[in-house]
């Protein structure tokens, strides 16, 4: 039996390990964080041994469908990109239960925690092996489910209920537009087949739309006077879905609060199995993007603001977790880029893209999980109380520098020297800069380039007021126990190698998504329905180019090392609080005011509700006066049936005598 | 002639027969084994029908045959008799005539699959009269309790009236076509047509299904009878017998009496609206918990009855559909709350109402297998996705409204909608009320009756596509070139 029949096991597992850790969960030690463990243990060997496979053959793809209902399918599809996708997932899920092993061990609630975390791990590899996008937006929602539920799993804190309601809400305005665009997608496509499918084609497996994306392309609608077309619409409704979920702005507000949750369950959110989902799909119906005309554009602009914006307002946070949560924002920005560039580099942006998902999902879980150790030890996670914790926490120190450096993006060009983060964020700041150059919009290189800076600039800021110079408050703690530092160290050695030792096998291996035996794209010909000039890619960049991002890099953890590391300048008397500018970024450029104050509570709540509320009441007095005349009625007709037998016979006879003189005369009438 | 055809129902009589002999030498406390005995034979009888599917034949000089249909009614009339049995296991425990008890409820069985494969309206009157006749005495099963004697009572007097309006039915039938078989009688319909007498005949057979269908104004025994039997009994009629009315219609006005379409298509359409808003409203203000079900019962007879109106291949797919996903939803209703019921009297010999509402009250707490079911039974019964009512209801309304009648179809989902009022309020008590008193266990018998219906129920919920194919398939036998 080929290896590549166990793929429906992947989710499978976890799913099951969901149902039995939430029913005997109580009864096991650790409570039964075991189960989750095995399960994903498996799904993880199982993964890697496929996408192993798939890189020695690549045009095996692994794709079984089942017909559902009607012509819908339930199915599996394991191609290059989902293979890395499945494998990331699983390693860094597991990882991540069994760091929370360690960190959740004095919880009350631990059987629900990894009944919880096994079903989000269980979605989101559900998610990436989806053969067809509606599959895919049911894990998707079971994604959504799953995150609510474990942001809010100290439920009990208000703060952490309500943050677990604006994840749900905030995401879920980008979920009714993938939803909307399945639905367009859908009605195109029957068209297209004019209503008459034939046996075992399913309409929305992915082989079926790609192949159909010239036709869909076609079709026109009238929106304001304009002409767009059904592509460009379709496309961007699933890249709405993917800024709610991949926290793209505007829709990213929900991400910093989502640190209400345990930290194991912010690492999962922000490397593994949620954020990661937006760009998945992107990456996964690329090829429509690709013949949408400006869907690509909007990608890369969108992406390269999120990417800056995020990270001002990372620098002057004191939260060690919002630090992190403002950092993912911005790196799935420069992924959302990676993406966008398409335009100028085709299907090899895929492969950048996904590349830099993965090597952040590894740095990313470290950051979290090396942020959890400290909190777990020292029990807070304000950076003013913290300083010197390297002392008392040598291999968290050591491990999170190294997570640092990686997300920094140190390496020297052209060599295979470099953390991970180098060999993926360099690409995709070098690709904006191919699609500047031929395309003349500068703008995304513009920001991606002034984003590294500030990216290096955080986070050394971050790893010098936590782990040098003095402790500042008398906090304690000691080092964690062993099964939280051995994740660490494994997340740190991928960190620290990945990168360097996949980078070029990665790039073709994901790039060939969308040529094999399950589909034969042809991505040159779909830029040019798109309207998308490719540039013929490699060494044109000058020299200074390739240097640039490395060089911003350096200069980035100077400056943190002159502020926060020697102390040369006083921050304090530099930039005054009362500065307009520190005011706007500490103050998150006040989208609490604008997003809660005004839009939430103002327009929606006091605006919208309040007038619901009042048409509200009309209905329910409607409503109401229907309910009382059906219950009063049925009181009425219940005295008909009054137990005595005389009636019920008179009835029936009565019964037979009108009716047969009822249609008797409407026979006549007719 | 294969006797092999008879297999299932040869069974069945040679259990009926065992269990009431062997029931006269047990002592009470033996007999048991005499319901595991049952269940066992009618296990074996689904066995062989399910292993028999897509067999068509006819026997006795056509007086029987065996075709989709028939076997699709079969397997539902089995099904249901299964959930019986098993259920009443409990029930009957310490019963001295527990032997009668479940040699009646097979004899009844034997009678609805008899109608089922009826190809002549003399066989069918006499199969349906052997199994009514047996679920009289079913319904009176408990002789010291009142309430079931005067249920069994009304239930006899009024069934004996509706058999002999169906047999006066039948008489004026034979006079016009001079036949009693259902293929010749549609063959040599024209005096019917064109004689006043067959309105008359039309409308003295819909009374004397109806009864058994319990459509209003035939309905006025169902509430009284559901209540005062035993609830295990209750579940046989109102998902059994009930069902081998619509399967007895069917017969006799789809393919015998198709040429008299325009009148009774008209008679099912006041009675299908009439039933299912009268069910509907009257159950909105039941307190006994058995009593709404059987308003509700009226009610869904009422959807199943849009069938005859709409009378496309789609629709009678989907009453057929509907027949089997109420067997499953009404019987597991019906058990269910003979769970509590059990349990209602275990604690107090002496309850007056024991399927009261009030009983109800934080039984998620209490039982919560039984509520689980229940709550799944119900909401399946108001038509709520992902189980078989909402995928019958679907069938049968959507094919209603491709067939034009959208008035019908506005009215059914209105109806629909009323009725979650009521089931939801069965959830209510059970979820959100609470109550003082403490778990207590659940019986085996009733928890795996309601695991079969519940799996039943989601199945076709889920998985709809291949029992819609085979409702389809087995509507076919009644249009067979559609319409």
């Amino acid at each position: 039996m080929a290896i590549g029949d166990l793929a429906f096991l992947i989710p499978l597992l976890p799913a099951l390990a969901f149902v039995l850790t939430f029913f005997l969960g109580k009864k096991l030690p650790n409570g039964g964080a075991i189960i989750p463990i095995a399960a994903i243990t498996i799904s993880f060997v199982i993964s890697l041994l496929i996408t192993m496979n798939l890189l020695q053959n690549p045009e095996e793809v692994i794709n079984q469908s089942y017909s559902w209902f009607a012509i819908l399918n339930i199915g599996v599809l394991v191609d290059p990109l989902a293979a890395v996708m499945l494998t990331m997932v699983s390693l860094v899920s597991l990882l991540i239960h069994i760091y929370s092993v360690g960190y959740m061990s004095h919880d009350r609630s631990q059987s629900r925690y990894f009944a919880e975390t096994a079903l989000f791990t269980a979605s989101m590899l559900g998610l990436a092996l989806s053969d067809n996008i509606l599959q895919l937006f049911i894990c998707w929602e079971l994604v959504g489910v799953c995150s609510y539920l474990l942001i809010g799993f100290w439920y009990e804190k208000p703060s952490a209920s309500s943050a677990a309601k604006k994840a749900f809400l905030t995401t879920r305005v980008g979920d009714v537009m993938f939803l909307a665009g399945i639905v367009i997608l859908f009605s195109d496509l029957f068209r297209i087949f004019n209503g008459t499918i034939p046996d075992g084609v399913y309409i929305l497996r992915f082989d079926e739309i790609f192949t159909h994306i010239p036709e869909i392309a076609a079709m026109n609608a009238n929106i304001l006077g304009m002409e767009v077309s059904h592509i460009t619409i379709i496309t961007l409704l699933f890249f709405g879905g993917a800024i709610g979920k991949s926290g793209q702005f505007p829709l990213h507000v929900w991400l910093p609060d989502a640190m209400e949750g345990p930290t194991t369950v912010s690492a999962l959110i922000h490397a593994a199995t949620m954020v990661t989902a937006g760009v998945y799909l992107v990456a996964r119906t690329f090829p429509m993007f690709m013949a949408a005309p400006s869907s690509l554009l909007v990608v890369a602009y969108l992406g390269a603001f999120t990417a800056i914006f995020a990270a001002t307002m990372g620098i002057v946070m004191n939260d060690l977790k919002r630090v992190l949560a403002y950092s993912t924002i911005s790196q799935l920005g420069y992924m959302m880029l990676g993406l966008g560039v398409g335009a100028a580099i085709g299907a090899e942006a895929v492969g950048i893209s996904i590349f830099h998902l993965i090597n952040h999902a590894f740095f990313k879980a470290l950051l979290f999980l090396c942020a959890g150790s400290v909190i777990h030890a020292v029990g807070t996670h304000d950076m003013r109380q913290l300083g010197g914790v390297a002392k008392v926490m040598p291999i968290t120190a050591v491990t999170m520098i190294i997570a640092a450096f990686s997300l920094a993006g140190f390496g020297i060009p052209d060599t295979i020297f470099g953390f991970s983060g180098f060999f993926s964020k360099d690409p995709i700041i070098e690709s904006a800069y191919l699609f500047g150059s031929s395309s003349g919009m500068w703008i995304p290189y513009l920001l991606s380039i002034t984003a590294a800076l500030l990216t290096s600039l955080y986070i050394f800021r971050l790893v010098f007021m936590t782990f040098f110079g003095k402790p500042r408050t008398d906090y304690g703690g000691h080092e964690s126990p062993a099964s939280m530092t051995v994740p660490l160290s494994i997340l740190a050695l991928l960190a620290l190698v990945a990168g360097a030792l996949t980078r070029t096998t990665f790039y073709e291996f994901v790039s060939e998504t969308f040529v094999n035996d399950f589909v034969q794209m042809d991505i040159p010909a779909l830029a040019d329905i798109g309207g998308y000039h490719l540039a013929s890619h490699a060494g044109h960049e000058p020299m200074l180019i390739l240097w640039m991002p490395l060089i911003v890099a350096v200069a980035g953890l100077l400056v943190s090392y002159l502020i926060y590391g020697l102390k040369v300048v006083n921050m304090d008397s530099l930039v005054s609080r009362n500065n307009p500018v520190y005011k706007l970024l500490y103050n998150r450029y006040y989208q609490n005011a604008i997003y809660t104050d005004f839009l939430s509570v103002k327009v929606i709540y006091e605006g919208f509700a309040f007038a619901g509320h009042a048409i509200d009441r009309g209905f329910d007095w409607t409503v109401n006066w229907i309910s009382d005349l059906m219950i009063e009625s049925g009181e009425a007709l219940r005295q008909f049936q009054t137990g005595v037998i005389q009636t019920y016979a008179t009835a029936v006879i009565a019964g037979v005598g009108l009716l047969i003189v009822l249609i008797k005369v409407v026979m006549e009438v007719i | 002639m294969d006797l092999m055809l008879l297999a299932p129902e040869l069974t069945l009589a040679v259990t009926g027969l065992a269990v009431l002999l062997i029931g006269l030498f047990l002592p009470v406390g033996a007999k048991k084994m005499l319901g595991y005995l049952a269940s066992l034979g009618i296990l074996v009888a689904l066995a062989l029908t399910v292993s028999s599917l897509g067999t068509e034949a006819t026997m006795f000089n056509d007086t029987l045959s065996i075709d989709a249909l028939s076997q699709f009614f079969k397997i539902v009339f089995l099904v249901v008799a299964l959930l019986f049995a098993i259920a009443s296991i409990k029930y009957t425990e310490g019963n001295s005539h527990t032997e009668e008890f479940f040699s009646l409820g097979v004899f009844a069985t034997i009678g609805m699959m008899f109608v089922a494969s009826a190809n002549d309206i003399m066989v069918l009157f006499i199969a349906f009269e052997l199994a009514s006749l047996a679920t009289y005495a079913l319904a009176g099963f408990e002789k010291s309790n009142q309430k079931s004697l005067e249920a069994a009572m009304k239930y006899f007097m009024i069934g004996s009236l509706s058999a002999a309006l169906l047999l006066f039915g039948i008489s004026f039938i034979y006079g016009m076509t001079g036949t009693t078989s259902i293929p010749a009688i549609a063959a040599g319909a024209g005096n019917l047509v064109t004689n006043p007498i067959g309105l008359v005949a039309v409308v003295l057979l819909v009374a004397g299904f109806g009864f058994k269908i319990a459509l209003v104004p035939f309905h006025m025994w169902a509430p009284d009878t559901y209540q005062g039997s035993p609830s295990v009994v209750s579940s046989l009629l109102a998902a059994g017998s009930k069902k081998m009315g619509i399967v007895a219609a069917f017969k006799v006005f789809i393919v015998a009496l198709i040429a008299l379409q325009a009148e009774w298509q008209m008679v099912f359409a006041i009675l299908a609206v009439l039933t299912m808003t009268y069910g509907n409203v009257v159950a909105l203000s039941q307190t006994s918990v058995k009593r709404m079900l059987a308003y509700s019962s009226l009610a869904q007879a009422g959807y199943i009855t849009m069938a005859f109106v709409v009378l496309t291949p789609m629709a009678l797919g989907g009453g057929i559909l509907y027949a089997l996903s109420h067997g499953f939803m009404k019987a597991g209703a019906f058990i269910a709350t003979a769970a509590v019921v059990y349990m209602v009297l275990s604690e107090n010999r002496d309850v007056e109402d024991p399927d009261h509402l009030d009983n109800f009250k934080g039984l998620g707490k209490r039982m919560p297998v039984t509520a689980l079911s229940m709550t799944i039974f119900v909401f399946a019964l108001a038509g709520i996705p992902l189980t078989a009512g909402y995928m019958s209801k679907f069938v049968l309304f959507s094919s209603t409204i491709q067939a034009g009648f959208v008035w019908l179809a506005v009215i059914a989902i209105l109806n629909s909608a009323l009725s979650l009022y009521y089931y939801a309020r069965v959830v209510k008590y059970m979820y959100f009320i609470p109550t003082d008193a403490g778990k207590v266990s659940e019986p085996l018998p009733y928890t795996i009756a309601l695991v079969i219906a519940v799996i039943g129920v989601l199945a076709i919920g889920f998985w709809s596509e291949p029992f819609v194919y085979w409702a389809m398939e087995a509507a076919k036998v009644l249009i067979p070139g559609g319409m």
